[in-house]
C-alpha cells in the first residue's frame, strides 16, 4: 500500500507540485436489520481506492479512483490528474493555500476491538436482534418494530511529500431497537439506546452486547404505546433537563458545527451555512454559563473520531472550545489554520472515504461533567420537562435559532415526575440557551454517543464523531405546543 | 475513465449471474464519472476529478426452513474481488430467512435506454474554473462574498438477474450554484440540468447578486401567521417530504404516512397536482428502479385528491398487484421512494402571485426542514437567504429570517396560486423537485432567527 502512495507522491512532485498527499483506503461495512420479525436487510460493502491531493500554485487538485493493489501506474496517473486540476484552478485563487507547519506523522493506530464484528457468524449477530424485535411486538399497538446492527472498518495508509507515513485501522460497531406505536390517531416512536439506527461506538460486537437490547425492549415498547395516549406537551417557558442522548445532538448542532473554522470564514456558505462564532469573537464571546466546559478531543476513549491522525496527517489532540462559558477556539484543518492564534491545525480535516477530499469536520466534542446527581437535579426542579431521545431537529444557517423535538418528555412539578408528555418541542437561541445552563450532572452519568451521518460539504459528505454529556438543566426554555 | 458502455456493463453483470450458484441472483453494475469545483471568496476551495464503480450482488439461497436473501457490494472490477463479493453474499444469505411471501425476482422487461448528455460527460475543468472566476469577480464588484459549486456527473447502470431481466441506462446531471453574501443579507441561485449546455450560469450569478443587494439591512419581523409566496427552491424543501415520508407504500402499510386511510380524499387544494415522472424533461431520472422494474409515471395528487403510494415488488399488493417501479436497491430496510417529483404548472407569473398578496412574505429558500409529526406532515425549518415583506402586492422591505412550524397538508389545502414557470430545485437533504412558485394562504412562523 505504501508503494502505491509513494508512487503517487513521487509523480506529483516530479510534475511540480509543492505538496502531495495520498490516502489508500480499504473500507468494509455490514448491516443487518430485522423489521417486524422479518430479516429485512442483510448487506455488506467493500471499497478499495486511492485519493491524491496535490498543491500547485496555491491551489489544491484532487483525484480519486478505485484501484488494484499492484497498480502503481494507476496511482501515478491519478497524481497527474490531481496536478493538472490544481494547475487549472490556481489562477482562480484569490488567496493561495498556505498549509500550517506540522510535524510529519509516522506510526500507526488501531481501534481496540474485543469481538471482531466481521469475523463473528451472522447468526450470532442476529440472535439479539431477533429476540429484541419479538419482545417489542408484544403489544398490538406496535405497528413497526425494528432492531438493527451495523459495523464499519476503515483501514488507511496515509503518506505525504513532507514525510508522513501512517497506518490506521478504525472500527466501529453499533445498533439499536425502535418501536413505533399507532393508536388513537397518534404515531409515537421510542428507541434504545438512541434513535435513527441506534448508537455506534468504536470497537467490536462487545458494544452491542453492552446495549442489552432485549433487556430494554419491554420498556421501549410500553413507552411507545403510552406516548400515543399521553397528553401533548403544553406550550410555555419551562426548565429543561436534557438526557445525554439528546443533549449530544444539541452539542453537535450548536457547538460542533458552529466552531468549524471554514464555516466561520465563509467557505461553507453555499450549503450548510456560516457561523455566529466568528474569528473576531474568539476569546471574548460569552457562549454559555460558567458551568459550560466544551472540549474537542480526537483522543477521547469511546469516540467515533478517535484515531491517530486526520486525513492530512495531523496528530489527534484535545483542546477546549468553550472554557468557563467563554468561546476560546475553533476546529480546523491545515489550510485554514492561518486564522488561529497558534497557526496550527487541530487535526480536523477528514473525508468520508477515498472518494472524497478532506474538509474541516467536527471531532468528538463533549460537555464536561459537573457536580449534580440526576435525582437531586430533578428534585431541585419545580416546573420543568425532562426530554429524552431525538425525534427531530432543525437549526438555522448561522447556528443560532434551533428547534428540537424529543421522543419523550417527563413533566416535572415540585421536583417530581408527574406525567409523560408527547412531542415535547423546544426552541431557542444558541447563546441564550447555553447561558441558561445552570447544572450539569456528574461523571457517573457521563456517556459518549456516536454520530454516523453528519452531513457537510458540497457535494455533501458524511462523517462520524461522538459527543459525550451528562444530563444538564437549562432554565426557562420555550416549549411549543406538542 | 469513461462510463461503461451498455455491452461492457451487461457483460460483467451476466458473467457474475452465470457464476452464481444461488437460486436467484441479481447483479447491478454502475460506473460514475464526477468532476466538481467548489468555491468561496478565496476562489476554488475543493475540487475533484474522480470516478467510481459499484457492483452489487443480490442472492437468494434455499436453505432448511426457507429462503435466505442478502446483498454484497464492491467498488472494484477486479474479478478476484468480485468472486469474493459473490461468496460473501452467499454466506450472508445463509444467515437468515427472508419473508414467507417473498416475491420472485422479475422477468424480462422492455425499458428504453436513457443516455447521459455528451456535453455533460465531456465537460472539463477549464470551463468550471472560468465560471468560478466570473462568480467571484461579479460578487466582488459589489463587495459581496461568493460561495458555490459547479459539478458535472454521469452514471451508467446495468441490472441483470437470473430470471432473464436485463436493463441498462445512463443519467447525467450538471449544476451551478452561487450564494452571494453581504454582512446583512444573502442571495442564492442554482441552475440544474441534465445537459450542462442548458445551464444558465451567468443568469444564476446575476440573480444571487441581485437578491443579496436588494435584501440588505432586513427589517425584524414578528413571528405569526403570514400569507406566503414560495419560490421554487423554497417550495421544493417542503414538497420533498412527500417523497421522504408520505408516498412510500412502506409507510402507508405501516400506517405512519399521512395517506393512512385517506387515499382518494381531497386533502389539499384542487390547484395542486403532483406526479412522479422519471421521463419528465425537467426532472429526469432512471427509467428502471433498483429491481429493474420500469418506472411508471404516477399521479400522487390529482387536483388535490390523494392517490395511491408508490411501490416495489414486495409491496406491489398495495398498488393493484403491480410494482410501480420505485424500489431502492434490494434487500433494503427502506421502502420505495418517488424520486422524480413534478408539480403541474399553473398560469400565474411570479409577479402575479406576489401581486395578489395583501400582506405577506415572499420567500426564496427554506433551510433545514425536518418532520415533527408524520400524519399531518408537521414540518419545521427556517427562511434562508432573501425574503421580503409584501404589502398590497409590492415588495416593501427585506425581512430577517423566521422559523416556521406548520402542517404541509394543511398549508397546501389553502393553495391560492401556482406559478407558470417550473424550475428544478433541491434542498439541504437529498432530492429535487420540478416545481413552480406556490402561493399559500398561510404559513405559521413560530420564532425569529437571530445572528443570521
Amino acid at each position: 500500500m505504501e508503494r502505491l502512495a509513494k508512487a503517487a507522491i513521487e509523480r506529483g512532485l516530479a510534475l511540480g507540485a509543492s505538496y502531495v498527499d495520498a490516502r489508500v483506503e480499504r473500507i468494509a461495512s455490514e448491516t443487518l436489520v430485522v423489521r417486524n420479525d422479518r430479516l429485512n436487510e442483510v448487506s455488506a460493502r467493500e471499497e478499495f481506492g486511492l485519493a491524491v491531493r496535490a498543491l500547485v500554485g496555491g491551489a489544491f487538485g484532487f483525484a480519486a479512483a478505485p484501484l488494484s493493489v499492484e497498480d502503481a501506474g494507476a496511482a501515478r496517473a491519478l497524481a497527474e490528474r490531481a496536478v493538472a486540476l490544481a494547475r487549472v484552478l490556481a489562477p482562480a485563487r484569490t488567496r493561495p493555500v498556505e498549509l500550517s507547519e506540522e510535524p510529519a506523522a509516522v506510526g500507526e493506530y488501531r481501534t481496540p476491538v474485543a469481538i471482531d464484528p466481521f469475523a463473528l457468524r451472522d447468526a450470532e449477530k442476529l440472535e439479539p436482534l431477533r429476540a429484541a424485535c419479538a419482545e417489542l411486538g408484544k403489544r398490538p399497538e406496535v405497528s413497526v418494530r425494528e432492531a438493527s446492527f451495523a459495523c464499519r472498518s476503515r483501514v488507511q495508509w496515509f503518506a505525504s511529500s513532507e514525510g508522513a507515513a501512517f497506518h490506521q485501522e478504525l472500527v466501529r460497531t453499533g445498533g439499536g431497537i425502535a418501536a413505533t406505536a399507532t393508536a388513537g390517531g397518534e404515531v409515537a416512536t421510542r428507541s434504545w439506546p438512541a434513535s435513527f439506527g441506534g448508537d455506534h461506538q468504536p470497537g467490536g460486537f462487545e458494544r452491542v452486547l453492552e446495549f442489552d437490547l432485549l433487556g430494554h425492549a419491554p420498556r421501549v415498547r410500553e413507552e411507545a404505546v403510552e406516548l400515543c395516549a399521553a397528553p401533548p406537551c403544553e406550550a410555555g417557558s419551562r426548565d429543561l433537563i436534557l438526557a445525554s442522548n439528546l443533549l449530544m445532538l444539541v452539542i453537535h448542532e450548536t457547538v460542533g458545527h458552529a466552531t468549524e473554522l471554514d464555516r466561520a470564514l465563509g467557505c461553507e456558505a453555499d450549503l450548510a451555512g456560516h457561523s455566529f462564532a466568528t474569528v473576531d469573537k474568539r476569546g471574548s464571546l460569552l457562549y454559555g454559563s460558567p458551568w459550560v466546559e466544551l472540549v474537542a478531543d480526537s483522543l477521547a476513549p469511546g469516540g467515533l473520531d478517535t484515531r491517530g491522525i486526520d486525513d492530512e496527517g495531523v496528530r489527534s489532540q484535545r483542546w477546549p472550545l468553550v472554557h468557563a462559558g467563554r468561546f476560546v477556539d475553533f476546529q480546523s484543518s491545515r489550510e485554514w489554520a492561518f486564522a488561529l492564534e497558534a497557526k496550527k491545525s487541530h487535526g480536523g480535516a477528514r473525508a468520508q472515504s477515498w472518494y472524497h477530499p478532506p474538509i474541516v469536520r467536527i471531532t468528538n466534542v463533549s460537555l464536561e461533567p459537573g457536580a449534580w446527581d440526576l435525582d437531586a437535579l430533578i428534585a431541585d426542579t419545580a416546573d420543568g420537562i425532562v426530554c429524552d431521545g431525538v425525534k427531530m431537529w432543525s437549526i438555522d444557517e448561522a447556528r443560532r435559532n434551533f428547534q428540537f423535538t424529543a421522543e419523550l418528555g417527563w413533566e416535572l412539578r415540585g421536583g417530581k415526575r408527574v406525567r409523560l408528555v408527547r412531542t415535547p418541542t423546544f426552541t431557542g437561541d444558541t447563546l441564550e440557551f447555553w447561558r441558561a445552563c445552570d447544572a450539569v450532572c456528574d461523571a457517573s452519568h457521563f456517556r459518549m454517543w456516536g454520530v454516523t451521518n453528519c452531513g457537510k460539504g458540497n457535494p455533501i459528505q458524511e462523517a462520524e464523531m461522538s459527543h459525550g454529556a451528562s444530563p444538564a438543566r437549562f432554565r426557562r426554555v420555550r416549549f411549543l405546543a406538542g | 475513465m469513461t462510463l461503461f458502455s451498455r455491452e461492457e456493463a451487461l457483460a460483467l453483470a451476466r458473467e457474475i449471474v452465470a457464476k452464481s450458484p444461488a437460486a436467484e441472483t441479481e447483479v447491478t453494475v454502475e460506473s460514475t464519472v464526477d468532476r466538481f469545483v467548489r468555491y468561496a471568496h478565496v476562489g476554488p476551495t475543493q475540487s475533484a476529478d474522480r470516478e467510481r464503480v459499484d457492483v452489487a450482488i443480490r442472492v437468494r439461497v434455499v436453505r432448511p426452513g426457507g429462503v435466505g436473501e442478502a446483498r454484497a457490494e464492491a467498488s472494484t472490477l477486479e474479478r478476484a474481488t468480485l468472486e469474493h463479493t459473490l461468496a460473501h453474499a452467499l454466506e450472508l444469505a445463509e444467515a437468515g430467512i427472508a419473508p414467507d411471501d417473498l416475491v420472485p425476482l422479475g422477468g424480462p422487461v422492455e425499458v428504453e435506454t436513457s443516455r447521459a448528455a455528451p456535453a455533460t460527460l465531456a465537460h472539463g475543468f477549464d470551463a468550471k474554473a472560468e465560471a468560478v472566476r466570473r462568480a467571484v469577480a461579479r460578487a466582488g464588484e459589489h463587495r459581496l462574498e461568493p460561495a458555490g459549486l459547479y459539478e458535472t456527473c454521469a452514471t451508467a447502470k446495468a441490472l441483470v438477474n437470473s430470471r432473464g431481466r436485463e436493463v441498462f441506462g445512463e443519467t447525467s446531471r450538471a449544476s451551478f450554484s452561487v450564494v452571494a453574501s453581504s454582512p446583512t443579507s444573502s442571495g442564492f441561485a442554482e441552475t440544474i440540468a441534465s445537459d450542462v449546455s442548458a445551464l444558465d450560469v451567468d443568469g444564476a450569478i446575476e440573480r444571487a447578486v441581485d437578491d443579496a443587494l436588494r435584501s440588505r439591512d432586513p427589517r425584524p419581523i414578528e413571528p405569526g401567521t403570514y400569507e406566503v409566496v414560495l419560490a421554487p427552491h423554497a417550495a421544493s424543501a417542503l414538497l420533498l417530504f412527500f417523497a421522504y415520508e408520505g408516498f412510500s407504500a412502506r409507510s402507508f402499510e405501516e400506517r405512519t404516512s399521512f395517506l393512512t386511510d385517506r387515499v382518494g380524499d381531497k386533502l389539499v387544494s384542487e390547484r395542486f397536482t403532483l406526479f412522479d415522472d422519471a421521463r419528465h424533461p425537467q426532472n429526469p431520472g432512471w427509467l428502471f428502479d433498483g429491481e429493474g422494474t420500469p418506472r411508471e409515471r404516477l399521479l400522487l395528487f390529482d387536483r388535490g385528491r390523494a392517490q395511491s403510494p408508490v411501490s416495489d415488488r414486495a409491496l406491489a399488493r398495495l398498488t393493484g398487484g403491480r410494482s410501480t417501479g420505485h424500489a431502492l436497491a434490494q434487500p433494503s430496510s427502506q421502502g420505495p421512494v418517488p424520486q422524480n417529483l413534478v408539480v403541474r404548472a399553473g398560469e400565474s407569473t411570479l409577479e402575479d402571485l406576489i401581486g395578489r398578496m395583501e400582506r405577506g412574505l415572499y420567500v426564496t429558500q427554506l433551510h433545514y426542514v425536518n418532520t415533527i409529526e408524520p400524519h399531518e406532515l408537521v414540518l419545521t425549518g427556517v427562511i434562508r437567504h432573501a425574503a421580503w415583506l409584501v404589502e398590497k402586492g409590492k415588495l416593501v422591505a427585506p425581512v430577517a429570517g423566521l422559523r416556521f412550524t406548520d402542517g404541509l397538508v394543511r398549508a397546501l389545502a389553502d393553495l391560492r396560486g401556482v406559478g407558470a414557470r417550473v424550475e428544478r430545485a433541491g434542498a439541504l437533504f437529498d432530492g429535487e423537485v420540478a416545481t413552480p412558485a406556490l402561493h399559500l394562504g398561510s404559513l405559521h412562523f413560530t420564532s425569529s432567527t437571530r445572528g443570521a
